[in-house]
């Protein structure tokens, strides 16, 4: 393969490649300290509409894992992020346990839509108030568009219809922030001064993860664990860099061939 | 002065891309006009409405002139009987048998292809399902259920689609929002993309802009999609179905019209009128009565 630019900085994704719920992947700690002691940046980059950093930290270290917050990007981060950048006002739909992530963000006398998961706020009127402000001019940010996901009474519906939705009401296009936007990808990595062709991205979802990834200009290394299914590596294009059983195999071959 | 960007352009193509000045032109071939209600007749909103001023007299004005006049409404709030029966008491000429809506084609739908739904509907028009089969569904119906459009009565449908082999949904309609004397509202398209997209499936829109709903009413008019004439405040819905059927399309500046309609990139009217009462006006002038 063509020789790249050195490796600077490696993108993590949580469930699914680090843990699945909470049981740890056998021998992903280890593999997270082999990489620390690599000259990279490590950064874990999720998409969640509803659990904040804070959240997220505590259940890592519950895990057993040493993070730090800083380490974190999210949709949510990146969804406050914009807010911040272009000064806006938000609605915010989400749920309640996400807005930690919004602190200190000014909500009153909205003139912006930010569309998380928030099934106690999806309803009628709420959705009425949203759509007014966009039709009004208001842009609509999408935290991520998944189509569902799973609870533990069954499938339900993720952020993505009621994006659709308002998008249709509106005639208009939400921004999205989370994975798998190119955005997404360049924000995790400003702050570490790397370009997208000195980072990888290791994650469960060929599309979300890998193919996003690679579309922004990053590797990409697709790991068997979590949602994977046969035959996943085949469903994007181009191909995952490379497709390991799981995390610490991945770790292994960066560091045994990028760095 | 050709303002349509991408349009029909079938039989009579001469007098569909008329300017909006002279689709007058067209007025004395004309057999029969379909009125839109919601927006046309009347504004919805507390206490069901109030009439739209001049329409009640302009639908009477129609009546009495040498013009048929069906109505075709998306409006699945309440049966077609009790519908009716609200804009008679709002002083309106108007019978059950001249009201073309998409609870009654539904039902029809699903009979004829042996369908049980899950209906995510008003409560108020339920009673339209009293005879369908509605035990172990094997489709959704959806349709604009206002309050009732939480999250957990659209998972509930998401639930029933996404375990079919394959998704089958129905909408009433597929408009984006209608204006309600407190503000503009989303309507029942604006669900029915969510359940699309969750599940991606394509929805067949029972009443406008689908042909068939046109067509049925012409059919009971014994008339040509050229010699009729559709009024509506809802461009791509009433105008832009309307004329994709071959129809005329007229936009009247009442109801959930905004400005920004008469830039519309797709979609450009037949012509714009303030009101129905205007358009009558200028129908009946043009017909030398």
């Amino acid at each position: 393969m063509a020789m790249r630019q050195a490796l600077k900085a490696v993108l993590i994704d949580l469930s699914g490649t680090l843990h699945i719920e909470d049981t740890v992947v056998p021998g992903a700690k280890e593999a997270l300290d082999r990489l620390r002691k690599a000259p990279v940046a490590v950064k874990f980059v999720t998409n969640t509409t509803k659990e904040c950093k804070r959240a997220l930290l505590e259940r890592l270290e519950r895990l057993g894992f040493s993070i730090q917050e800083r380490e974190i990007f999210t949709s949510l981060t990146a969804a406050r992020g914009l807010v911040e950048q272009r000064g806006l006002r938000p609605l915010l739909l989400l749920d309640d346990s996400a807005l930690d992530d919004f602190t200190g963000i000014v909500t009153s006398d909205p003139n912006a839509v930010v569309v998380g998961l928030a099934p106690d706020h999806f309803n009628y009127q709420m959705l009425n108030k949203a759509f007014q402000l966009i039709l009004d001019g208001a842009p609509l940010i999408a935290v991520h568009k998944a189509r569902y996901y799973k609870r533990k009474d069954g499938l339900a519906l993720g952020p993505g219809p009621f994006v659709t939705g308002l998008e249709y009401a509106t005639d208009t296009k939400a921004t999205v922030v989370g994975k798998p936007e190119k955005t997404f990808f360049l924000e995790a990595l400003r702050d570490l001064d790397c370009k997208p062709g000195e980072a990888i991205m290791i994650g469960d979802d060929a599309r979300d993860d890998v193919g996003g990834a690679q579309n922004s200009g990053l590797l990409g290394i697709l790991v068997k664990t979590g949602k994977y299914r046969a035959g996943d590596e085949d469903k994007i294009s181009p191909l995952p860099h490379v497709t390991c059983d799981s995390f610490p195999q991945a770790v292994d071959y960066i560091l045994e061939h990028l760095i | 002065m050709y303002r349509g960007a991408s349009r029909y352009a079938g039989p009579d193509t001469a007098c569909l891309i008329m300017a909006e000045k002279d689709w007058k032109e067209c007025i004395k071939n004309l057999k029969g006009v379909v009125l839109d209600m919601c927006g046309v007749l009347y504004d919805s909103g507390e206490g069901g409405g109030t009439p739209i001023p001049g329409s009640v007299e302009a639908v009477k004005r129609i009546k009495a002139s040498d013009l048929q006049l069906r109505f075709c409404t998306n409006e699945t709030q309440a049966t077609r009987e009790k519908f009716v029966a609200k804009l008679q008491r709002m002083g309106f000429d108007i019978s059950v048998s001249e009201v073309f809506s998409p609870a009654p084609a539904t039902v029809a739908i699903l009979k004829e292809r042996n369908l049980r739904p899950h209906l995510l509907v008003h409560d108020d028009v339920l009673p339209e399902f009293d005879d369908v089969e509605k035990t172990d569904p094997n489709c959704v119906v959806v349709a604009d259920a206002a309050d009732k459009f939480s999250y957990q009565n659209l998972n509930d449908a998401f639930r029933v689609l996404i375990q079919l082999e394959k998704p089958v949904l129905f909408s009433l309609g597929r408009g984006r929002y209608y204006k309600e004397t407190d503000g503009l509202k989303l309507d029942v398209g604006v669900y029915m993309k969510a359940l699309e997209y969750a599940c991606d499936v394509e929805a067949e829109v029972v009443g406008k802009p689908a042909p068939m709903f046109f067509q049925s009413a012409l059919t009971d008019m014994g008339i040509q999609p050229q010699q009729a004439l559709m009024i509506g405040d809802d461009l791509v819905n009433d105008v832009g179905g309307a004329q994709n059927f071959g129809m005329r399309g007229l936009q009247v500046r009442t109801g959930k019209y905004r400005p920004s309609d008469e830039k519309h990139p797709t979609v450009t009217a037949d012509g714009y009128v303030n009101d129905l009462a205007e358009a009558v006006d200028i129908i009946l002038k043009h017909r030398g009565q």
